[in-house]
């Protein structure tokens, strides 16, 4: 077994590191009392390739392999989550759906646009009474002569303002989860709109929205894969934006490591660095721990996912771990850092907003143990 | 409690009520009688706003005089004022001192904050920096320093300072401890954002303020075994109040439990049960404790409470904002704002969530209280001290 990083995944790796220090990390407390990361880094982080990797080289993306978009992820995590999820939901869960499930003028017509960010994508499953339970969504597309007409409303949607096409999940048949299409839906279409929602715990960089639908009309060429396989395709590319979550996860650890580990042995207290004290230790210990532990979880289901073998669970375990150790990472550095832990410029506090909807949202803790133990024992406790 | 006491409190109570009828009586007046009859805080000596009797009986009282209608001394705008620096001036005031503090301290009319840490001194309190130089002539103190966490300094009329007057002899040896006037040319307050958004706390810069001898509390050099009495009144005072079964966090939490019963999982539940139990045996311990202070100043057991009380409001929090699911990932208000009381378990979920990260910190970190805990209330060896013999002024800063 072999877990070094090759020539190409530690280059990308340094590349976009550099470019975070430079270009986000000195504006990410702005931003996040701004309610809005400077969208003019979207066309430079394109540049970098980070909404071209996993895309195919025929489709304008980068192509590479996973692992090298977990280490992607992970420097994005490290730097700003907001920007983590601006490429995770555009060129990952909308570009991915649209790669694995999409007609061929499909992908011609998004990827390109996607992979080089002149078009940024948002993913709408969820909906007001429908989070977890994704089977039971109530938004309705309904079959009109050579269109679909869609109608409902999508909750808590990333890149929902900013987005130019969306991904909307609608019924077109029967209840449940086989009732269900995906539509690709430009946001200029008439009875589309978009608001953003304010006042956030985290995640303030990024535009989180509502989507009305109204009476919105498409061709049936919009339809992405067959009819009724809706949730499978959300499903599938769910497993997918796990891996995204978990290594943007590890980001927030390492950035933890990071500035906790700065802090204790730059700040002196009773006449030696806080570092110099057991209790500190313990607990730079337990985020270098977590660290490590999330990363390789992570990269295991990113080398499951380019040697083509089953990983979802490994991405629910990966996420489900990674999500966890961001929010224990994010109040160790805090506690290290003491007051200055608690004032809204140092690293911690931030790192603390952000990682809070992590193990809520893309799956919650509880659904990935759900997950697993079916898994493990073969009996789905679904209810 | 004795049931001698009770019904001797009782009859002040209905004696002040008769006297001075809340109805009809003005605000201010009414608290200066009560002030007067000793119902202010009732383990104060008499004289002194108190009659010298149990600290628990003034529950009692409150609830009488509440009861009847009558206003309260607001005591959630005084909080350092009530619950940290008048048990100091009670322990270590002259007479002089206690004649004129103690009472506008009570009825509201001076408001107090705390000068004790520094950007260099923080769980290391006793490396304080600020300077105290006696002006002889004058017969005058001149400060010059810099604080910070300092809640309240816009509002407060007064502080409690500690600060270094020798800087020759090791860092506990040089300390003395002032109450100084926050009205005082030479000292200017700034806001201070907080990872809630709001400044509840405040930076507070000194610049050749004078403060008069007759305001320095203690003697000279005495300053670090005071501020310990502060210290541990404010340990008793965050998570050591009586409250009733299920108030503060744990309630917040059983609340959101109560109300959406289709969010329920069994993982929640065990959770919930879990520090349910745990706050009941905190509040229980409280209890004790407060019983244990009802004869004497606060030692260092209350560093348990307080340490227990971060944690666990810390863990409630947190679930609470999962129990909410997507509604407990909103933020009421991100607006710099300067609150004029801290209410821990105030307005949303997002916000206990938030604040209860500070509850770790302030008022000694979880790791320092560890300390007091394993050397002075178990008798465990103490940490290596390596400045204890050391004068201040030759320590690495």
């Amino acid at each position: 077994m072999d877990l070094s990083l090759n020539d190409e995944q530690q280059a990308f790796r340094a590349l976009a590191r550099d470019f975070l220090d430079r270009e986000a990390v000195p504006h990410r407390v702005e931003w996040d009392r701004a309610e809005s990361v400077d969208l003019a880094i979207v066309p430079k982080m394109a540049e970098i390739g980070f909404f071209g990797l996993t895309i195919p080289e025929e489709y304008g993306g980068l192509g590479g392999d996973y692992v090298t978009y977990s280490l992607a992820m992970e420097e994005l995590g490290r730097a700003d989550s907001a920007l983590r999820g601006i490429v995770s939901v555009s060129s990952g869960l909308v570009g991915k759906s649209i790669l694995f499930h999409g007609s061929e003028e499909q992908k011609q017509e998004w990827l390109p646009q996607l992979a080089e960010a002149t078009k940024l994508g948002c993913f709408g499953l969820t909906e007001p009474d429908v989070g977890s339970d994704a089977g039971n969504l109530t938004t309705r597309a309904r079959r009109d002569g050579d269109d679909y007409v869609i109608d409902g409303q999508k909750l808590y949607i990333t890149n929902g303002t900013w987005a130019d096409v969306a991904l909307i999940f609608a019924r077109t048949g029967s209840d449940g989860p086989r009732g269900i299409s995906a539509f690709l839906v430009p946001t200029d279409a008439p009875g589309f709109e978009a608001r953003e929602i304010k006042g956030k715990l985290g995640l303030r960089g990024q535009a989180t929205a509502e989507l009305f639908l109204d009476g919105v009309r498409v061709p049936a060429s919009a339809m992405l894969g067959e009819e009724g396989t809706g949730f499978k395709i959300a499903m599938s590319t769910l497993d997918k934006g796990r891996l995204a979550v978990a290594s943007g996860c590890v980001g927030i650890v390492q950035g933890c490591l990071e500035t906790a580990v700065e802090y204790a042995t730059s700040r002196t207290q009773f006449g030696r660095p806080l570092a110099g004290f057991q209790l500190v230790q313990d607990m730079i210990a337990d985020i270098s721990l977590d660290a490590d532990a999330a990363r390789l979880l992570a990269w295991r289901c990113a080398d499951l996912i380019d040697r083509g073998e089953p990983y979802g669970v490994a991405a629910s375990k990966a996420k489900l771990f990674a999500s966890e150790a961001a929010v224990r990472a994010a109040n160790n550095a805090l506690q290290v850092h003491g007051g200055a832990g608690y004032v809204d410029e140092y690293p911690p506090a931030k790192y603390l907003r952000d990682a809070r909807v992590m193990t809520l949202y893309e799956g919650t803790s509880q659904i990935q143990k759900l997950l697993i133990g079916r898994d493990e024992t073969g009996i789905s406790a679904f209810v | 409690m004795s049931e001698q006491h009770r019904s001797d409190l009782e009859q002040r109570v209905t004696a002040l009520l008769e006297a001075h009828d809340p109805a009809t009586t003005g605000r201010a007046e009414f608290l200066r009688a009560r002030w007067d009859a000793g119902l202010a805080w009732v383990h104060f000596p008499e004289g002194l706003g108190g009659l010298g009797l149990p600290r628990d009986l003034q529950a009692h009282v409150d609830d009488l005089l509440a009861a009847a209608g009558a206003p309260d001394n607001a005591p959630e705008r005084n909080g350092i004022g009530l619950g940290m620096a008048a048990p100091t001036i009670l322990a270590h005031g002259t007479p002089e001192q206690h004649e004129r503090f103690l009472r506008p301290l009570w009825l509201g009319e001076e408001i107090w904050c705390q000068l004790f840490s520094e950007p260099g001194a923080g769980s290391d309190l006793a490396a304080v920096a600020t300077r105290a130089v006696r002006d002889e002539p004058s017969d005058e103190w001149v400060v010059n320093g810099q604080k910070v966490w300092t809640s309240s300094a816009h509002l407060a009329d007064f502080a409690i300072l500690v600060a270094r007057t020798d800087p020759d002899v090791p860092k506990h040896g040089g300390l003395s401890y002032f109450l100084l006037g926050m009205r005082e040319p030479g000292v200017e307050v700034r806001p201070l954002r907080q990872l809630t958004g709001e400044a509840e706390f405040n930076e507070v810069f000194l610049t050749d303020v004078r403060v008069p001898d007759a305001q320095r509390l203690g003697a000279v050099g005495e300053g670090w075994r005071i501020a310990n009495t502060t210290l541990n009144s404010e340990r008793v005072s965050i998570g050591g109040q009586a409250v009733p079964r299920e108030a503060g966090m744990v309630g917040k939490v059983a609340a959101a439990w109560r109300a959406a019963p289709e969010r329920r999982t069994h993982g929640a539940h065990r959770r919930l049960l879990d520090l349910w139990v745990q706050a009941e045996a905190a509040r229980i311990t409280g209890s004790r404790v407060r019983q244990q202070l009802a004869v004497g100043a606060p030692g260092p057991e209350g560093s348990a409470t307080k340490l227990v009380f971060a944690r666990l409001a810390q863990e409630l929090s947190a679930l609470e904002v999962e129990l909410l699911e997507e509604d407990g990932l909103r933020y009421d208000d991100w607006t710099l704002t300067r609150p004029e009381k801290v209410d821990f378990t105030g307005r949303d979920a997002g916000y206990r969530y938030l604040r209860a990260k500070g509850n770790s910190i302030e008022g000694g970190t979880s790791e320092i209280l560890r300390n007091i805990i394993a050397e002075r209330v178990l008798g465990l060896p103490g940490e290596p001290r390596v400045d204890k013999d050391v004068a201040w002024k030759d320590l690495p800063r």
